[in-house]
């Protein structure tokens, strides 16, 4: 077949050339990428690749253009001579592109750990540039962060109501809240306490030992109720959580405490329940003293009667006379009862308590032999007229200053005092005595009726009650405060008008 | 122990006895005319084989996504085929024997063909046409080369101004 060979000779020349101008367009487009990143281990690498395709190119073309134009020239002995350097050169290059290009994926993955570590080393010089600019002031930031910080922690520390109690692990004591202070009765400044240890205070050491073993075992403990003593040898209820403080160092783990003073709540829901017995007392007492009192009523008028007929010598008198003693004390008891449970008519008016109290004292000193005691009074003359019965509220007064009387003996000292609570401006009355105390175990049956602790016949336990009845009765309060061997307050409260 | 000159003089005599006493079976193998072939060939198939590999880890390195490594991808593939196409026609040529050129003039070959088939001929004309291959390969090569240029002096401007 005979062919013309025009084609082959345009496509082998023109395509030779071209090769020649591409490859050395591709070397030079790699030199300036290469220029723009010398550093860039793909471009180097791309770098080879077009150097070696370059060489290539003009090593295949130039021996294709010389065999061409030899042939056309014919010129073929020449080009036999030539040939075999040609074909060698050429298929050297052949290996070497090959031989390069086959580093492409090895080179890519050193170039990504190079990118990688070189991203790692520029930030990491980023943050020492920074830092070392800043340290300063960050030193300084941090610092102050650390001021606000351990100030609000020490604020909430210092104003926390609660007890925040800090012990090593033996309980020593480390550091104390002021509440803490507050409670126990010590005075931050003058009884320091730190090096004491927190078993001390604790009324009841055996819980204390349960307590320090569960927070061994467990490394907290939550809430328990213990006692707690204070400087005054009161012992206070608390409510106590702790857990051990996790450090780094097994020596210097610190217990914090979080402790609640629930003395006062403990008091008022004792108070509550011994309003609640008081006042079912109080409705028992009132249905008793309405059933005896009509036939009460009845066995006197008789008795009344039978008197009026019979002769004041005569035995029958003396024994009528007794029937109708006797009635008029059941009587008195019966009314007596009835105060207490708030039933009796009251006659309410306008009146100077300062007043009311001096007539008590006049009649106390009347009938009692007090000259060796001593009455203090301290009257707040901001105290206005109040609504009270003047009657009921003076049987108050006679059975506190009485009693009064009867616990400092015979000799003493009793105050009395008024007040204006803040800020609802009720009136209060104190009368305290430095008399023998009253126990602690009798101090929640004190306004029990029938509850004394004076021989049989001294008393008939009523007193008390019959105060709390009439007080409660004009919407107050009356309380009582005792430490044996100090002495007792009571505390009357009355409603502003 | 022997002085080293000894051992230098010693070392530098039996060299020169090889020269000298040289026998026929001491020589290094000759090359014949077929090796270069040979040796030409497995050029082509080594050439393959690095082409193939590079398009293999651009696919795999995800770099083909981005168009300039996609031209390059290209181009490697069209290295490959010019390379197939070329080891053919050095095998038609050299090895089989079965196409006989014969130069007529300047302008005309005669192809003999001693199996009579005129689609192996056509097919071997066209084969010839090698740089119809080869060009457009270098041709990607550029662009992708170009593309990779412009987009890196992009990247380098926006992280410039930014």
């Amino acid at each position: 077949m005979i062919i013309s060979s025009i084609p082959i000779l345009i496509v082998d020349l023109i395509g030779s050339f071209l090769m020649i101008v591409l490859s050395f367009l591709s070397l030079r487009i790699v030199f300036k990428l290469r220029k723009q990143d010398n550093d860039n281990l793909i471009w180097t690498y791309l770098w080879w690749i077009c150097l070696a395709l370059s060489c290539f190119a003009v090593s295949r073309s130039a021996g294709h253009i010389l065999k061409d134009l030899l042939l056309i020239a014919d010129q073929k002995p020449f080009w036999n001579i030539v040939r075999p350097f040609s074909g060698a050169i050429n298929t050297f290059m052949f290996i070497v592109v090959g031989a390069v290009t086959l580093f492409f994926e090895r080179i890519w993955k050193i170039y990504q750990l190079i990118r990688k570590d070189r991203q790692a080393l520029q930030s990491a010089h980023k943050e020492l540039v920074f830092l070392n600019q800043n340290l300063e002031k960050l030193v300084e930031k941090r610092t102050n962060a650390l001021s606000v910080s351990e100030y609000k922690y020490r604020k909430i520390f210092e104003v926390s109501k609660d007890i925040i109690l800090v012990t090593g692990k033996n309980g020593k004591i480390v550091n104390l809240n002021p509440s803490g202070y507050n409670l126990l009765g010590l005075d931050r400044e003058t009884d320091g306490i730190e090096n004491r240890n927190i078993s001390d205070f604790i009324a009841e050491p055996e819980n204390w030992r349960d307590v320090m073993a569960s927070i061994q075992n467990e490394r907290s403990i939550s809430v328990v109720e213990l006692g707690i003593i204070a400087s005054d040898g009161a012992v206070k209820r608390i409510l106590l959580s702790g857990s051990m403080a996790e450090t780094s160092d097994d020596e210097s783990e610190t217990i914090h405490f979080l402790i609640k003073d629930i003395e006062q709540r403990k008091l008022m829901e004792e108070q509550l329940a011994q309003a609640d017995k008081l006042a079912s007392i109080g409705e028992l007492s009132s249905g008793v003293a309405h059933e005896i009192n009509n036939p009460l009523g009845v066995i006197l008028g008789y008795t009344q009667l039978l008197l009026r007929g019979e002769k004041n010598t005569s035995e029958r008198y003396v024994d009528l006379k007794t029937i109708e003693k006797h009635v008029r004390s059941c009587k008195t008891i019966v009314e007596d009862l009835l105060s207490f449970s708030r039933k009796s008519e009251t006659q309410k008016e306008m009146l100077d308590i300062h007043l009311i109290i001096e007539d008590v004292l006049t009649f106390v000193q009347h009938h009692s032999d007090i000259e060796h005691i001593v009455i203090e009074k301290e009257y707040n003359p901001g105290v206005q007229p109040l609504l009270v019965d003047e009657k009921k509220i003076k049987q108050v007064l006679i059975n506190l200053v009485v009693n009064a009387i009867h616990a400092v003996g015979t000799k003493g000292r009793i105050w009395i005092s008024t007040d204006l609570s803040e800020p609802a401006g009720d009136l209060i009355v104190k009368v305290k005595d430095d008399g023998h105390g009253i126990e602690k175990k009798h101090l929640k049956n004190i306004f029990d009726p029938f509850f004394t602790t004076k021989p049989t016949g001294e008393g008939t336990g009523l007193g008390l009650s019959v105060s709390y009845g009439i007080i409660k009765n004009h919407g107050g309060h009356i309380f009582v405060d005792s430490k044996t061997g100090v002495g007792t307050t009571f505390t009357v409260t009355l409603p502003a008008v | 122990m022997i002085p080293m000159r000894s051992a230098l003089s010693f070392f530098a005599f039996s060299i020169a006895g090889l020269f000298v006493f040289a026998d026929p079976a001491l020589a290094t193998q000759t090359h014949g005319q077929p090796e270069g072939l040979y040796v030409h060939q497995m050029a082509h198939i080594f050439f393959i084989i690095s082409m193939w590999s590079l398009e293999f880890w651009l696919r795999q390195r995800n770099l083909t996504k981005e168009r300039g490594w996609r031209y390059i991808q290209i181009a490697a593939v069209l290295f490959i085929v010019w390379n197939i196409d070329a080891a053919a026609v050095h095998f038609l040529d050299e090895y089989l024997d079965i196409l006989g050129i014969t130069k007529i003039d300047l302008w005309h070959i005669k192809i003999d063909n001693s199996q009579g088939q005129d689609s192996i001929t056509i097919l071997y004309y066209l084969m010839k046409l090698d740089h119809l291959l080869c060009v457009p390969a270098m041709f990607f090569l550029y662009f992708g080369l170009k593309t990779i240029l412009k987009n890196t002096r992009t990247a380098a401007g926006v992280k410039t101004e930014s």
